[in-house]
């Protein structure tokens, strides 16, 4: 039986390695701050102006040809329903966008609280999905492509701010439903979405990003007494396009304030940045293992059947 | 089985009968060397079999209905919890558990271990099987398992940490099916397709070695997209892949005890006196390079909640929690296992095993399931996602069984050696014809 | 008072969307404001400015400075402190009816020299005006007590004869 020459045994070796590093070869790179896009279109919220309406919702739903709801959206009850432990209502597939009530201590009103895609600068969805199914829009939307979704839901768990749902009743063609900025039927034709153009209260500003963020911080300057003094969404995960301004403690209106300033990719970029390490390194000193490991007899005989080295043992 | 034996029944070991000489058929092969009425009379004997088949009457109808009224109806459709028991347990639990085919593997090719050799085979199916149905979980939760092919072919996220996961178990899946195919061929009499999974074995070995690193640190990194929702105590951006790739290597070695373990205890008529006389010598080996990990991993979880400085939460009440999986799922078996190598006990090497095997999977279960959303709410699995979860574990069990009761794992296929390799080519022709030729008939020859 | 009314008749009519830009200060208020806006889905309103004249008295409340009160709010007394009456009075004069426009954002929050780039559109102007006196004064505050739904509003809203009914679930799951 024809022994193993070392050099095959090493291109065994790097062939194994080779086919790997192939399939990886931009992990490496794809872990790079990025900014946002220079004129991305963003949404200034100011929950100081809301009053619980739900016009956003219906004008979601109309817009975005969304199942009939349970309740009606004239229906204030709806504010008083809590789920697991005391959950607000959260996105899902019926309704891309919620408003919840929250009664702040100290706050004579209620604050309303939207919630939707908040459309982030270098979204999490995005980065982890595996089919590249989110996109970034240069107009500042994160758009999602169902026909390629796998449905592994990655991006409902990497999603910060829980906005991702999946639309579980769907046994054929289940695919993951939220925000997308009404980017197909406005946002690309230069008009604001649905929920901004009819809130009667303009909770909502729609310009562009950068801009927003001056006109928020001209806000809070000019009232200080009206808001906290926080542009949550300016820094929050790396910046998202949607922003909040707040009468009351973001925490105590159902923010999440405990989000580093990194997108959330950067926890990543330690693991990321092993990748290619592992590759470079592992068949190299692996191979060097079994050299030294193995007598000689050993490697250029190693397809021999392991009982001579038994009987190799048993004699020495 | 053991009737079977006592009524002077023989066991396939070989290509022929050591009576008179003919070869076995392919179905006598399948059949274990018995009659179809013998074989279906000892598999309804087997009170085992009785139980797989009342979890197979409930769960294979939930498994169908999964794909025919969609997840929803077996799940509690939560968009707080995507992952629930079929990645939770499924993949994040499997997978670790399955880490011996490399472990093993790189012990013996690697290190030129030999003397490891009777166990190899158990490790690498153990790897490969593990991996198998880590991917069955995966179809099953998968919103659209019919595009699992579209991260290789379709469109390609390569910076996301699952596209990694995904080409790696893909390539480890079939690195592993070679690796655990020479058994196979012996079995059917390929001996030429044998010698050719010999001669890449390193090659097959090292690659292994990196894939495994690789995937079973990103399936810890997967949870690094959630810094938010993973509790801080089971969570570290820095080390969450070295917590998992760590724990995966006891994990995969306790794994290879347990079910040698099991197939010691219940198979006993397969395993070869080679395999029964070096298993617990083989078990203290194992244990001493489990506690090894066990030790590694200890003090790498400890540096993580010092690097994060999380020593408060240890004080609450998930930190109670978090004591519980230590201490049972890895400082016991860690004193366990010290004590049954000093003492040469494989037996309380065994006991140590099965522990590690439960912390280890409790401890994905808490990464992935249960301190997820610690800040929000803790879901209890649908009962639908739980009977699901166990049926495809008892096909999982159903399957190694199938295996390890015919394929050359536990025991060492006999008359190897009388292929000379000047008839190796004869032999593979001669095989070939046989390939097509209908069951019953099928003949194996070797040259003699 | 009812600002509910749904009389045809129309005394001195602003169409908001009629292409006049600015009206001669010292012409007399318009008695009745037609308010169309959102006629899609809410009948048109009518609003009763004359009503309002008399019971606010001070055009100031509403007007900000440019009726010619001087500006009450400090901020803008920086400014416009002169008290004279402005060119411009109507809201929709400097509040426009489609603030997000991409014409309109050009000379407002993307004209850095501006100083007020922030901005009301007049919807939002309107309903910020009333709801602060009448949520003081007593007047009326639910939506539906100034607007009338049409058909397409009551399908908008899932009201009136769209009201879903408690079978009709919706699937999500939270």
């Amino acid at each position: 039986m024809s022994g193993i020459s070392r050099r095959k045994f090493l291109t065994c070796t790097l062939v194994g390695a080779g086919a790997t590093a192939l399939s990886l070869k931009t992990d490496a790179f794809a872990s790079a701050k990025l900014e946002g896009y220079p004129d991305s279109m963003g949404v200034l919220v100011d929950l100081g102006r809301c009053v619980g309406c739900r016009s956003c919702e219906a004008a979601c739903n109309r817009e975005q040809n969304l199942p009939a709801p349970a309740q009606s959206f004239e229906d204030q009850s709806i504010f008083d329903q809590t789920f697991h432990n005391g959950q607000k209502r959260r996105t899902d597939e019926n309704a891309y966008t919620v408003v919840n009530r929250y009664e702040p201590e100290g706050t004579e009103n209620p604050v309303y609280r939207k919630v939707q895609c908040n459309h982030c600068n270098e979204p999490a969805c995005l980065t982890s999905c595996f089919v590249n199914a989110y996109t970034k829009t240069s107009e500042g939307a994160v758009i999602y492509n169902p026909n390629i979704c796998v449905g592994c839901r990655n991006c409902m768990i990497a999603c910060p701010f829980n906005v991702p749902a999946y639309s579980y009743s769907s046994a054929t063609n289940p695919i993951i439903k939220k925000c997308i900025f009404c980017y197909d039927t406005r946002l690309k034709n230069g008009q604001p979405p649905a929920c901004v153009e009819i809130c009667p209260q303009q909770v909502m500003t729609f310009g562009h990003r950068k801009e927003l963020i001056e006109i928020a911080h001209e806000r809070i300057k000019t009232h200080p007494d009206r808001y906290i003094d926080h542009l949550y969404g300016e820094d929050e995960v790396g910046g998202t396009s949607w922003m909040y301004l707040a009468p009351a403690p973001f925490e105590e209106i159902g923010f999440d304030t405990t989000m580093n300033n990194e997108p959330i990719i950067s926890n990543v970029k330690d693991f990321l940045g092993t990748v290619p390490m592992v590759l470079a390194i592992w068949p190299a000193l692996f191979t060097g293992f079994h050299l030294l490991a193995t007598r000689k007899h050993d490697i250029e005989h190693h397809g021999d059947d392991h009982q001579k080295h038994k009987d190799e043992e048993k004699k020495s | 089985m053991k009737t079977h034996l006592a009524n002077q029944g023989k066991v396939v070991d070989s290509h022929k009968r050591s009576a008179d000489g003919a070869p076995w058929t392919l179905k006598e092969k399948l059949l274990l060397g018995m009659t179809m009425q013998q074989y279906i009379v000892q598999a309804v004997r087997n009170p085992f079999n009785w139980i797989l088949a009342l979890i197979f009457a409930v769960g294979l109808p939930l498994i169908a209905g999964r794909f025919f009224f969609g997840l929803n109806w077996v799940t509690h459709s939560s968009n707080d919890y995507p992952w629930g028991l079929f990645l939770g347990f499924g993949l994040f639990a499997m997978v670790p558990l399955s880490a011996s085919g490399f472990m093993l593997g790189t012990t013996v090719e690697i290190f030129g271990r030999h003397d490891f050799r009777p166990i190899e085979r158990l490790a690498l199916l153990n790897g490969l099987l593990g991996y198998l149905f880590a991917v069955i979980y995966l179809l099953v939760d998968l919103g659209q398992p019919w595009r699992l092919p579209y991260p290789m072919v379709v469109s390609f996220g390569p910076a996301a940490v699952l596209f990694l996961v995904a080409w790696h178990v893909a390539t480890y899946l079939s690195v592993q099916v070679a690796e655990v195919s020479s058994s196979f061929f012996e079995w059917i009499g390929w001996p030429a397709a044998k010698k050719f999974i010999r001669e890449i074995t390193v090659g097959l070995t090292v690659s292994g070695i990196i894939l495994s690193t690789l995937h079973q640190g990103a399936l810890g990194a997967l949870f690094t997209y959630a810094p938010g929702k993973v509790h801080p105590l089971w969570y570290s951006a820095s080390f969450q892949w070295l917590f998992f790739f760590v724990s995966a290597i006891p994990a995969g070695l306790c794994m290879v005890i347990a079910v040698s373990t099991i197939a010691r205890k219940t198979m006993a008529w397969r395993c070869d006196e080679e395999f029964k006389t070096n298993l617990d010598k083989l078990t203290i080996s194992l244990a001493k390079g489990a506690s090894m990990g066990l030790v590694t991993y200890f003090t790498i979880k400890t540096i993580g909640i010092a690097h994060d400085n999380e020593w408060g939460y240890l004080a609450t009440g998930w930190g109670a929690w978090y004591m519980v999986e230590m201490v049972f799922g890895v400082l016991l078996p860690i004193a366990i296992f010290a004590w049954a190598i000093r003492n040469r006990s494989a037996s309380l090497a065994r006991v140590g095993a099965f522990l590690t095997v439960a912390g280890i999977v409790l401890n994905r279960l808490n990464t992935a399931l249960i301190t997820f959303n610690w800040r929000l709410y803790q879901e209890i699995p649908h009962w639908r996602e739980v009977i699901i979860s166990l049926t495809i574990f008892a096909i999982y069990i159903v399957t190694y069984r199938f295996i390890l009761y015919r394929l050359p794992i536990l025991f060492e296929w006999k008359e190897e050696k009388v292929l000379v390799p000047e008839t190796v080519a004869a032999a593979v022709r001669s095989n070939e014809k046989y390939q097509g030729a209908p069951e019953p008939v099928a003949t194996y020859r070797t040259t003699d | 008072m009812r600002i509910k009314m749904i009389v045809p008749v129309i005394v001195a009519t602003f169409v908001l969307v009629a292409g006049f830009t600015s009206l001669p200060a010292e012409a007399a208020p318009p008695a009745q404001v037609r308010i169309d806006q959102l006629s899609k889905d809410f009948e048109p309103v009518l609003f009763d400015h004359a009503n309002h004249i008399e019971m606010v008295g001070d055009c100031g409340e509403c007007h900000h400075h440019t009726t010619g009160t001087a500006a009450k709010d400090p901020d803008c007394m920086r400014c416009h402190n002169s008290g004279s009456s402005g060119e411009r009075v109507a809201c929709r004069d400097c509040h426009a009816a489609e603030p997000f426009s991409a014409d309109h954002l050009k000379t407002t929050t993307e004209d850095r020299k501006r100083y007020h780039r922030d901005l009301l559109g007049l919807k939002a102007a309107y309903h910020r005006s009333c709801m602060g006196c009448h949520e003081a004064g007593g007047g009326p505050t639910g939506c539906l007590d100034c607007h009338l739904r049409t058909e397409s509003g009551d399908a908008l809203f899932r009201a009136g004869k769209h009201t879903p009914t408690p079978t009709e679930k919706a699937a999500g799951h939270h």
